[in-house]
């Protein structure tokens, strides 16, 4: 597609890993970089970022964005590995997509990464709640 | 002058689900406004890790009581995309009959929702009482009035028989006449009109910025539409119509979810006629799914519903991200919600179809003390409504 | 009590806390309202308030953030307040017994009166449960 084409071609340099398949496009990009593959993806491609997706692997922490070319079907997704557990950081894309704010506080709350950036750092689901123990529910437990 | 800030939830008579809002209010004016979830958290994505692909349809479907085709529906066509599988032609064609049946329902239940909350009953009454042979025409093909059960992976779980289809047709043709009826009301009704014409106005700007979906960008002139962009199922296959309306107030955001019925209702016609002559299965088996991931999405009634599932080559999904539209559609109220009178915030809440089940998948009670005048926003909402109605009364 | 009971059972006033449920037991106790099963013919009315409350409807699994408020709405309540628990959620837990946010023992939060079981229950069998309670409140 003429879509991926360009994108690959422009920002090709910045991309490792890609994976392609029909109406998807999988691929790895530097925490330094996302906000500028946000930008383009969003701003100059005119994407919608559908949501992002946390992820606890045995390698790391993934942070998958999912852009959605909303004219051809094509869903753009970077992902950002991040290989420190204990202590996860991401940069924030919200400075560029608005609606992202909801989006990285859930991943905040639910998994303990945190967005450098973000204007309201907070839990989203468990704001307030009563239990003290139950401090991001989705992450691997350690076996003691 | 000192800004006053008004707590609403989480239970009030506003909607049935708790939810927290705090409205920040300058005199009659709403100046900001901030959200509390996590009322109705239940934590699917992390039981969907312990249950087998088959089951986790069963689960997501229990997400929201109103979408329950839509995410299934997403569910199916992300487990679909890891191996790329071949659904059967007669299969297509009922899981859009289901799907579209719920749009006519869910648009149906909003209007007479939106109907109450401006204190006009008589538009609750006749949207949910056309609102029981949709769900009647459910249970001839499903057996339920709700949570259907009828996704499968590779196809659907039961058929349509050649009687059925007969007894859907003389449904179908019964709700025709009254969808058209409902939308003239809703269109031509000068209450209707001058109390939601202006109100709560999203713009166009806003929508791309919030990432909204469904009919809440269409009307503020966004076209998006799963169902045109990514034609699953059998939507490649039938003829209708986009609808984009440009305003971004309430008013077009009304008229969006009723032609959208009328679209549906030609949809479910075709996909019946077609069943007639379609034959052959309606689910291929499938044995195992292959390491990798997949993204299924479809247009429910409120936008588009968002699944990410990753497989490792055993029988259970790794990751299952859910995203349902009301989750992008809710954070636009910080745009649609300011600068509008306290009367009008109760509507301008509801016109997104907010359905925090599906949000929170995943608000304190403040007590009454703390605001001095008690203010009731349904009686706000309703006064102002019948002012109007005596005003075009007077004319 | 029974004297009370009995003027009580000509209209019951209903009050309706929804839990954490998936939305469809609350569509379906919306739907008693409108034309085809009309409950309001046997006096039965839904308020926006628990203070005007006879019955008390809750429904879903009451997560744990949620829970402290149905205490808190049951304790505003009037006594004597009945509570009926529609759904399988709030008796079994249906398909979210396994998460992290649930209350294990709901009956523990409030005390509840009647089940409705189903998923969600028909329009018919919530009716006929209101035609019990009425049954039971007659003596």
């Amino acid at each position: 597609m003429a879509e991926v084409e360009r994108f690959l071609k422009d920002m090709g340099g910045k991309i490792h890993a890609k994976i392609e398949k029909k109406g998807r496009l999988y691929f790895n990009v530097d925490n330094a970089d996302i906000r500028e593959i946000a930008e383009y993806l969003f701003v100059k491609m005119g994407c919608r970022l559908s949501t992002a997706t946390a992820m606890e692997m045995y390698h790391g922490i993934e942070v998958l964005y999912h852009f959605s070319h909303d004219k051809t079907g094509q869903y753009f997704c970077p992902r950002v590995v991040i290989k420190d557990k204990k202590n996860p950081k991401v940069n924030s894309i919200t400075s560029i997509v608005e609606g992202a704010i909801w989006i990285e506080r859930e991943m905040f709350d639910l998994w303990g990464i945190e967005f450098i950036g973000h204007p309201r750092m907070e839990e989203l689901l468990t704001l307030h709640h009563p239990n003290p123990d139950l401090k991001h529910p989705l992450r691997f437990k350690e076996v003691a | 002058m000192k800004a006053n800030k008004i707590p609403v939830g989480p239970f009030h008579p506003l909607l049935e689900e708790a939810e927290y809002f705090e409205l920040t209010v300058d005199g009659e004016t709403v100046v900001d406004i901030d959200m509390e979830i996590g009322w109705m958290h239940r934590g699917h994505e992390y039981i969907s890790e312990m249950k087998t692909f088959t089951q986790s349809i069963y689960l997501v479907e229990r997400i929201c009581g109103i979408c329950s085709t839509s995410h299934p529906l997403a569910c199916v066509h992300a487990i679909e995309d890891i191996d790329n599988i071949e659904i059967p032609l007669r299969a297509r064609y009922i899981r859009s009959l289901v799907g579209e049946l719920e749009r006519i329902h869910s648009h149906l239940l909003w209007l007479g929702l939106a109907g109450h909350f401006i204190g006009y009953d008589t538009l609750w009454m006749w949207a949910w009482k056309y609102r029981e042979p949709v769900l009647e025409m459910f249970e001839i093909i499903s057996g339920n009035r709700n949570h259907y059960g009828m996704m499968r992976v590779g196809g659907v779980a039961k058929d349509v028989d050649p009687e059925k289809i007969v007894e859907l047709q003389k449904h179908l043709d019964m709700i025709e006449r009254k969808m058209i009826m409902i939308s003239k009301i809703a269109k031509d009704d000068p209450v209707l009109r001058s109390r939601l014409k202006g109100v709560g106005v999203l713009s166009h700007e806003d929508a791309i910025a919030y990432c909204t979906t469904g009919p809440t960008s269409r009307a503020s002139g966004v076209p998006g539409d799963v169902r045109f962009d990514e034609p699953t199922d059998a939507y490649d296959l039938v003829d209708f119509e986009r609808i984009v309306l440009p305003n971004g107030d309430v008013y077009d955001k009304l008229v969006v979810r009723v032609l959208e019925i009328i679209e549906s209702v030609k949809i479910c016609r075709q996909c019946l006629d077609k069943l007639k002559t379609a034959t052959g299965p309606i689910l291929n088996n499938v044995k195992e799914i292959s390491p990798g991931e997949g993204i299924g999405r479809y247009e429910a009634p409120r936008g588009e519903v968002f699944h990410y599932i990753r497989s490792d080559g055993t029988n259970r999904p790794i990751r299952h991200k859910v995203r349902a539209p009301s989750y992008v559609n809710i954070p636009s109220f910080k745009a649609s919600c300011k600068g509008i009178p306290i009367a009008d915030a109760l509507i301008t809440l509801a016109s997104v179809d907010p359905c925090y089940c599906c949000t929170e998948r995943s608000l304190k009670i403040i007590d009454n003390n703390h605001d001095p005048q008690k203010l009731d926003l349904l009686k706000l909402s309703r006064e102002k409504t019948e002012r109007i109605r005596r005003e075009i009364n007077a004319d | 009590m029974g004297w009370y009971n009995k003027r009580l059972s000509k209209s019951l006033w209903v009050f309706h806390a929804s839990g954490s449920p998936c939305n469809n037991c609350d569509i379906e106790i919306l739907d008693l309202l409108t034309p085809r099963y009309d409950v309001k013919r046997l006096g039965i009315k839904l308020v926006g308030s628990v203070r005007h409350a006879d019955v008390l409807l809750v429904t879903g699994i009451f997560n744990q953030k949620i829970a402290p408020r149905i205490k808190r709405i049951y304790e505003q309540a009037p006594k004597p307040i009945f509570v009926v628990a529609v759904g399988t959620c709030v008796s079994s837990g249906c398909c979210f017994k396994d998460s992290y946010n649930i209350t294990e023992k709901r009956e523990e939060v409030i005390p509840i009166d009647m089940y409705i079981p189903g998923c969600p229950p028909k329009p018919e069998s919530m009716i006929e449960a209101v035609a019990k309670l009425i049954g039971v409140l007659n003596g």
